[in-house]
């Protein structure tokens, strides 16, 4: 279970302070599928990153199964980002110069003992699953928006992490892909990983458990 | 796939910048290496050349020597009688040391007292060969000695005797030839006569019999005290000097070659350092949302300053070896230019190339440790940032 008490967030432009989160709780049980939606610079995007602890609050306080998140030593830090949380980036987000298959492989090449043979065949599936089969050698640049999103979304699936934080994961998709997506998205949530969502569309949102929804860095509903 | 995958790929990615540096780096080595290789060929040549200009080690009879004085009157030194040393067994000890083939020359020399028409003039035993190794810079007005009754005459005693080139002399009650009066020299040498060692030994019925020997070692990469001791060990009882002055100046100008050598070397490291330095620098900075995505998936700290040191060093050991190869060639062409060597050529030694590479390889990732700290130091929200 993932918990947030009281979290703000204060972002400093050009000399004036925007709080950006204010006094944010919310919890999200292991195994939701949680919709943040809102209008466009409302927080979604920062309060995701909050809880997936790529961006540190200025105040309050996040729990992971009861641990304190923002009070972690950075080994237990780092194996949890590895191990437990996965995040789809808004701006999907490969390294250029890694072929699709070593960018799913990513977060298993963090030492100089190789990927395993079964690590590799499994990236191999979770990049035909997400229906980019023939296409593990070639570089993002060579990708389209939407495979580049779908190899980042294998990146997740190959981690088989607990939580898997999505930064509007349709965003750059046509509705097709997008569909397809979302049906991805549903069948790992089913298979018990929590999943969070930011999403602009109403018809995405109702897909999942829960939706929330923000304005102006508060909660409401 | 493992993490070296990300170094290698991003070297390859960027092929101007790492063929730049490999580059600089590479032309780095290439010339420390040859300078390296010519300092020491060259360092060996000129000591060569240095020991002819005199002996360093000094071998005579040990001396009882006891001081008398009586009143507060000094009266002098007076020498117990001097016994003559074996010529063959003393020439053999210093030539059969550990350190013997840093032995250039081994010179014996008998002194003796005679008169030429009335006057009194000193007469020195010398073989020809190793005297002149040691005495290269003797000019004469002829040619030195090649029978046994040919003599060489220092300028003042020939003034003193009446001599001249080409003169017959009566010396011992027996003829000799003079064959070369000595260009003055400053030293001792213009006040005697020089004549064949042999020859003297049996004039005066000691034969093998020498005063003192002047040995001429070469003292780069041994210390002067090590063959003296060694000599020392091989002739007990004997007083044998170093004459340190005349090693002291000539390691001097040897030390200096290789002194200017590890400044210069010294200079190019530093400059390729600081390239490498600077090139990491702009790579981190270009990297900071790779490097934020790799902390978001979990790489810690030390796996990101790694990959970034690795990626130097790759750098650093690939131009360590192109640069000692490179090197040696160089340093052939050069002593081929500067027609220094005198026959010796540089030696490849498989070590060299290892420690050039280990050295090179260090002295990268040192220069890229601040860089890849840099690197390691961003946190994961970099990958958020849009480019
Ligand atoms: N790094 C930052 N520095 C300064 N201000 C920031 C930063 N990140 C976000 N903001 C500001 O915080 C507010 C919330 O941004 P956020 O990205 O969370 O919005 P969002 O709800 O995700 O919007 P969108 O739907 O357009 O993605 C915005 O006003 C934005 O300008
Ligand atoms: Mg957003």
């Amino acid at each position: 279970m993932l918990k947030a008490v009281n979290i703000t967030k204060v972002f400093k432009n050009e000399g004036t302070e925007v709080q950006v989160l204010s006094k944010i709780s919310l919890e999200i049980p292991q195994g939701e599928f949680l919709a943040l939606v809102g209008r466009s610079g409302s927080g979604k995007s920062t309060l995701l990153n909050v809880l997936s602890t790529l961006v540190r609050p200025d105040g309050g306080e996040l729990l992971y199964n009861g641990n304190k998140v923002t009070a972690m030593p950075d080994k237990k830090l780092n194996q949890l980002r590895h191990a437990d949380f996965s995040v789809i980036f808004q701006f999907h987000h490969l390294v250029p110069y890694l072929t699709a298959l070593e960018n799913t492989l990513l977060p298993f090449m963090r030492s100089i003992k190789p990927a395993s043979r079964e690590m590799v065949d499994k990236a191999k599936q979770c990049l035909e699953r997400v229906g980019l089969a023939g296409k593990e050698n070639r570089l993002p640049g060579s990708l389209s928006g939407g495979e580049q999103q779908r190899v980042a979304i294998a990146r997740a699936l190959v981690k088989s992490s607990r939580i898997l934080f999505a930064d509007e994961p349709t965003g750059s998709l046509d509705k097709a892909t997008g569909e397809s997506i979302m049906h991805l998205l549903g069948e790992l949530n089913r298979d018990g990983m929590t999943v969070i969502m930011v999403t602009h569309d109403p018809e995405y949102a109702q897909l999942a458990d829960r939706s929330i929804h923000m304005e102006d860095g508060r909660l409401v509903s | 796939m493992n993490i070296l995958t990300i170094p290698l790929r991003n070297t390859w990615r960027k092929p101007t910048r790492t063929l730049l540096l490999l580059l600089v780096f590479t032309l780095g080595v290439m010339a420390i290496v040859a300078l390296y290789q010519v300092s020491l060929v060259i360092g060996d040549g000129m000591e060569k050349k240095l020991s002819t200009y005199g002996a360093n080690i000094l071998i005579s009879p040990g001396q009882e020597k006891l001081s008398v004085s009586y009143g507060g009157l000094h009266l002098g030194d007076m020498l117990y009688e001097l016994q003559p040393l074996s010529e063959e067994k003393t020439v053999a000890a210093v030539r059969s040391i550990e350190l013997k083939n840093r032995i250039s020359a081994v010179a014996p020399k008998l002194v003796t007292m005679a008169t030429v028409n009335g006057t009194p003039v000193a007469v020195v035993g010398v073989r020809w060969e190793e005297e002149l190794l040691i005495k290269s810079y003797w000019a004469t007005d002829g040619a030195y000695p090649e029978e046994q009754n040919e003599i060489v005459i220092g300028r003042t005693a020939a003034l003193n005797l009446g001599l001249a080139q080409g003169d017959t002399v009566r010396l011992f009650e027996q003829p000799f030839r003079v064959s070369a009066v000595l260009l003055p020299t400053g030293g001792d040498d213009d006040n005697v006569i020089l004549v064949d060692l042999g020859r003297l030994q049996a004039i005066t019925g000691q034969p093998d019999g020498v005063s003192f020997l002047e040995v001429a070692a070469l003292c780069s990469g041994c210390p002067i005290d090590d063959i003296v001791t060694q000599i020392r060990a091989g002739l007990p009882g004997m007083d044998i000097k170093a004459l340190s002055n005349v090693v002291s100046q000539r390691m001097a100008s040897i030390h200096f070659v290789q002194r200017l050598v590890l400044s210069i070397s010294l200079v190019i490291l530093v400059t390729a350092a600081t390239m490498v330095g600077l090139s990491m620098l702009s790579a981190v900075n270009e990297r900071k949302k790779d490097i934020g995505l790799l902390r978001s998936l979990g790489y810690s700290k030390g796996r990101v300053f790694f990959i970034f040191c690795l990626e130097a060093g790759i750098i650093g050991v690939l131009s360590g070896i192109l640069g000692y190869f490179s090197g040696f060639g160089a340093s052939f062409k050069t002593l081929s230019l500067l027609a220094m060597a005198e026959g010796a050529r540089p030696v490849f030694e498989p070590g060299h190339l290892l420690l050039t590479c280990g050295i090179i390889g260090l002295v990268t990732i040192i220069a890229a440790a601040y860089p890849a700290w840099k690197g390691a130091s961003i946190e994961p929200s970099q990958a958020l940032l849009a480019l």
